[in-house]
């Protein structure tokens, strides 16, 4: 018998149930249906606004940072190209991801090893980047650091960058990007003056970025960061690059692009048809500066002090207060901090650096403030001539030492009967101490802030020391005791507790030298296109006119010449008779005092005196200013003295080559190797 | 002669003239959507992805040769195997956990060869079998007491504890969802419904304050955890454990009134849509075809489950009808769970859109319940044993 002849079941039981399923079902679609419409027609235009968020992203373009030149027009810091490699690990080792539920194995091959080949990482090296690539991969979602690339090499040599650029297709996953990189070519030479970039550190950048201000419009953002600072730029930390960053810096553009989830780059129409209008605004690049300083000048300048391990020079032309050089020694490598080589080569630099006891990085030339010896009696001797509180004409008799009290008091020699013409040329302390009874401390104190010590020029570059010029009432504030004769005789000689900086030095020495016009220091001469064009030109600026009247300003002048020409000055014996220099020298106590345990080497170095001249060429209508500091170089006439002529020697030699040429600098400074 | 021999290729004749184009249009329809929809959405994927389509159709060739197999011969064969059917996928089950490899955290699937087999799929369809045929069987026309229901019960347990154990919760969600519509076709006593309807509430109110906490902290993956929190907070950390579900709801709403066209969603073609191609077709699917393609879509699958009810209703016996019931509950539960993760009115559970999803299992255990269906549908009319008689059948 077969089952077809048997009756089919009852399905009565299920009749009734049907139409519930049935409106069930109607139901739950519908439901899905009300939602579709909520998401699709009601929230529609929010979702394709979040949705063009999504791939839209704004690129910034980069900018290039101004060039700086020399008066003469030879490069000073530019940038370089140079380039860094990120690895993606997802794509470089596509092996190292877990392997996907139901998704079909994909055979992509590892191009780790051949990357690793190319960048030439050693073993070591190789194994810690796989271990780290593993752990990032750990998941392979979309956001997961599987895709964030990591940064692998520094400033590529160029032949691994060619090669990577060659190969892109067998090395996916490794991506060159062009970061470029601050470039010093005179590397140490006016370090401090010309300064260096550094990345931006926190501190700035939270200055630059305060909190929520990521939740800002575009305006409010240009009011807190107008120059658009972002973790990782780099900025100028000191000098020019610092002081002048606005100009040097440029203004980045931006371009918006069509990115996928993973932060891939789209391009092609089917990419480009969903940016709007504005996609790109163009970036504008840094200014360039024309400096005052004349590098082959400051070139001079080193060659002159090699021989000294710590000092500092200044050269200013005295009719406009610009600066000619400026040197500090000893001085480092622009280069070594700027970024190229990397990071770790910017660590290492530092380490040194600041573990170095004469104290590297410290511009002495403006941040450095020192006893100025004999170079400050000038400013004395004018102080008790302007009030005709002495005749210059009256000889004091120097025995070598003179008692106050018991107190001895010496004199670098026994000058005999001396006049303040001498007393200048021959440096007799006996003489001033007589000069110092005279005219009062507040007196000198009074001319020496008339020519600008005890304040800051101004220049801006780097911190600048103030100096300090003592008056009574700062004695009264500083020593509960009495006020001794001593202080005032200590202030006129230019030691104790005055200080000033070589920068000051020589802008009072300029004024000296022009007749009493005090000048604001310049460094930087104008701002150019990037194609030479002059957008800004700064006219030299007269700070003010001393008041010293032209007769004792002559006066003291004639002894500033007689200092290296009369048979009796302290620069004679180390003279050039080709040479019209008028200058002081100075030899200045530092005070030190030796501790036991100190290393005798470094205690008798530190004990010995700052060595020190000041001086202005040509004697008779001057053209500059040269103020040279040896530290603990030891006696000014014969430390100091020598590399100041050679420096008014050398700008002599280099005006009479430049007379000889005066069209074609330019052309010569871009043909010139540093 | 044998009943189920050769001489019912006459009855098969009589069966072919009731082919149900209903159901075949409209699951053809799905199938060929479903693959221009899979083509793009692996379209901007790498180029192993964008074989993916091409795998899918020859996957549809597969399940379409054995939906017309599993059509072909008459459904009360299935019935007479019922249990023995049941028993082969129980099988296979235990055999995950002895030759399944382990893949982000649980195992499902069996390698034979280079082909992958997923057994939880099939034990779908061998589960509406032995619950078809248990109805069958036991019909009860003055209503079903609760002791009635401890064979289904049973039956439905032992493979749904064996898959959450995998774990595959949204597979497992599934058999207790079929048993449940099955369950709720048959007649229950009033008394012991209220007994079930108290039980139920009971055991939510008392045990569910033992349980829940126990389920939470011992029974469900970290994953699954993260799943329910965040949809309760959907807005909340859509950088995280919500991103996913987010973008598709972004991608569905950028789709608009008319969307963006074919291939040119944005979220899909710029790799904002996790799964695109397995949990998440849909949202492609509205992105590129907007509101007006989504009710079309939504309209389909609703079609085609009511259908179903219909090819129940007209069933000849209870056998065809619970099975027809049971492929309908199948192909809603799993386009209603889909939609409603896709559109963020449910949790994401990974559960597969019915001819959309990519996965050989999933593709060719639709098309056999298709199958199965149109089974049903052909065979719909009862052939009276003496008009048999006169057929020659005898």
């Amino acid at each position: 018998m077969s089952d077809l002849l048997v009756p089919r079941s009852d399905v009565g039981e299920f009749r009734k149930r049907y139409r519930w399923l049935a409106l069930f079902a109607f139901l739950a679609f519908l439901a899905i249906v009300v939602r579709l419409f909520q998401l699709q027609v009601v929230r529609g235009r929010e979702f394709a606004e979040t949705a063009r968020e999504n791939i839209i992203r704004r690129v910034t373009l980069p900018t290039t940072r101004g060039i700086v030149r020399d008066a003469q027009g030879k490069v000073l810091a530019s940038s370089r190209p140079s380039y860094n490699v990120y690895l993606v690990p997802g794509r470089v080792a596509p092996s190292a991801r877990p392997k996907k539920r139901g998704a079909p194995v994909m055979d992509e091959p590892d191009t780790f090893p051949r990357v690793a080949d190319t960048l030439r990482l050693n073993p070591d090296e190789r194994a810690r980047l796989a271990q780290r690539m593993a752990t990032a991969c750990a998941t392979d979602e979309d956001r997961s650091p599987c895709w964030r690339p990591i940064l692998v090499r520094e400033d590529l040599p160029r032949d691994i960058v060619a090669e990577l650029k060659q190969h892109q297709v067998e090395l996916a996953g490794a991506e060159v990007t062009p970061s470029p990189v601050r470039y010093y070519p005179y590397k140490n030479l006016g370090a401090h003056l010309v300064g260096y970039t550094a990345e931006i550190d926190a501190e700035t950048l939270g200055r630059f970025r305060p909190q929520g201000y990521e939740s800002l419009n575009a305006e409010e953002r240009a009011k807190v960061n107008p120059l658009g600072y972002d973790s990782g730029d780099t900025l100028g930390a000191t000098g020019v690059e610092h002081a002048w960053e606005s100009y040097l810096r440029g203004q980045r553009g931006w371009e918006k692009r069509v990115v996928d989830a993973r932060g891939r780059y789209r391009t092609g129409p089917e990419a480009e048809r969903l940016i709007d209008a504005p996609g790109r605004q163009e970036p504008i690049p840094g200014r360039d500066l024309r400096l005052t300083v004349d590098i082959e000048l400051t070139q001079a300048v080193e060659k002159s002090m090699r021989v000294h391990p710590a000092g500092a020079a200044v050269v200013v032309d005295v009719r406009t207060g610009r600066l000619l050089a400026v040197y500090s020694k000893p001085d480092f490598d622009p280069n070594d901090l700027s970024g190229g080589g990397g990071r770790e080569r910017v660590r290492q630099s530092w380490a040194k650096l600041s573990t170095d006891p004469l104290h590297p990085m410290l511009d002495k030339t403006m941040s450095g403030s020192f006893q100025p010896g004999s170079t400050f009696k000038p400013f004395s001797a004018l102080a008790a001539l302007e009030d005709r509180l002495i005749d210059p004409e009256e000889t004091v008799r120097c025995d070598g030492v003179v008692y106050f009290g018991r107190q001895p008091w010496h004199c670098t020699h026994v000058h005999g009967k001396v006049a303040m013409h001498d007393a200048l040329s021959e440096s007799c302390n006996i003489y001033f101490a007589k000069v110092a009874e005279a005219a009062g401390m507040d007196r000198i104190a009074k001319v020496a802030q008339d020519f600008g010590f005890g304040t800051k020029t101004g220049l801006g570059t780097n911190p600048e020391a103030p100096g300090r010029i003592t008056t009574r009432s700062w004695y009264a504030l500083r020593y509960r005791g009495q006020f001794r004769v001593g202080f005032t005789l200590n202030t006129a000689i230019g030691q104790g507790a005055t200080t000033v900086t070589p920068l000051q030095l020589a802008l009072a020495y300029g004024a000296l030298a022009n007749g009493g016009t005090l000048y604001l220091p310049q460094i930087v001469r104008a701002v150019e296109t990037s194609d030479g064009g002059v957008v800004q030109d700064f006219p030299p600026r007269v700070h003010h006119k001393v008041a010293i009247r032209p007769e004792n300003m002559t006066r003291v002048n004639e002894a500033l010449w007689g200092v290296v020409n009369d048979p009796k000055g302290t620069a004679f014996p180390v003279r050039d008779a080709a040479l019209d220099v008028a200058g002081k020298t100075g030899t200045a106590q530092t005070g030190f005092i030796t501790h036991e345990g100190d290393d005798p080497k470094k205690a008798w170095y530190e004990s010995r005196d700052h060595a020190w001249f000041a001086a202005f060429s040509p004697s008779k209508d001057p053209e500059i200013a040269v103020v040279v500091l040896i530290e603990h170089g030891g006696s000014g006439p014969t430390q100091a003295a020598p590399v100041a002529l050679q420096i008014v020697r050398e700008y002599g030699r280099l005006q009479a080559a430049r007379a000889g040429h005066p069209t074609d600098q330019r052309q010569r400074a871009a043909n010139a190797k540093p | 002669m044998s009943a189920y021999g050769l001489s019912s290729s006459r009855l098969l004749g009589r069966a072919r003239e009731n082919f149900d184009w209903a159901l075949f249009l409209c699951s053809a329809l799905l199938a060929v959507v479903g693959v221009v929809n899979l083509y793009s959405a692996t379209s901007v994927v790498r180029a192993s992805l964008q074989e993916m389509y091409i795998q899918q159709i020859y996957w549809l060739v597969v399940g379409g040769i054995l939906a017309t197999v599993v059509a072909a011969i008459d459904y009360r064969h299935y019935e007479r195997l019922g249990y023995a059917l049941y028993a082969f996928g129980v099988v296979l089950l235990v055999l995950v956990f002895i030759l399944g490899r382990d893949i982000r955290g649980s195992s499902r699937w069996i390698y034979i060869g280079s082909f992958s087999l997923q057994p939880s799929e099939f034990m779908k369809l061998f589960l509406i079998i032995a619950l078809a045929k248990h109805l069958h069987d036991d019909p009860k026309s003055e209503g079903r007491t609760l002791v009635d229901l401890i064979v289904p019960v049973l039956l439905t347990i032992v493979p749904l504890l064996l898959i959450l154990l995998q774990p595959d919760l949204g597979t497992a969600l599934i058999l207790g969802l079929i048993f449940l519509t099955v369950s709720a076709l048959t007649r229950i006593q009033r008394k012991s419904l209220y007994w079930l309807l108290g039980g139920i509430v009971g055991i939510g109110g008392g045990g569910g304050a033992l349980f829940v906490p126990l389920l939470w902290n011992n029974v469900l993956k970290e994953y699954q955890r993260q799943r329910i929190t965040a949809f309760l907070n959907p807005e909340s950390n859509i950088q995280g454990i919500n991103w996913h579900a987010y973008n598709a709801r972004v991608a569905i709403g950028n789709g608009g009134w008319t969307g963006q066209g074919f291939m040119r969603g944005t979220q899909n073609q710029y790799l904002f849509l996790p799964d695109q191609y397995s949990d998440f077709p849909f949202p492609v699917f509205a992105e590129d075809w907007g509101f007006l393609g989504s009710i079309v879509l939504v309209a389909l699958y609703g079609f085609l489950v009511l259908w179903s009810i219909r090819v129940a209703a007209t069933s000849k016996d209870r056998f065809g009808a619970v099975l027809a019931v049971g492929v309908g509950a199948l192909i809603f539960w799993h386009a209603f769970f889909n939609l409603g993760m896709a559109t963020g009115i449910l949790p994401v559970v990974g559960v597969t859109l019915p001819l959309f999803s990519y996965g050989g299992s999933s593709i060719v255990t639709v098309m056999m319940g298709i199958g199965l269906l149109m089974n049903v549908s052909m065979r719909r009319f009862y052939v009276a044993p003496g008009r048999a008689a006169r057929l020659g059948y005898m």
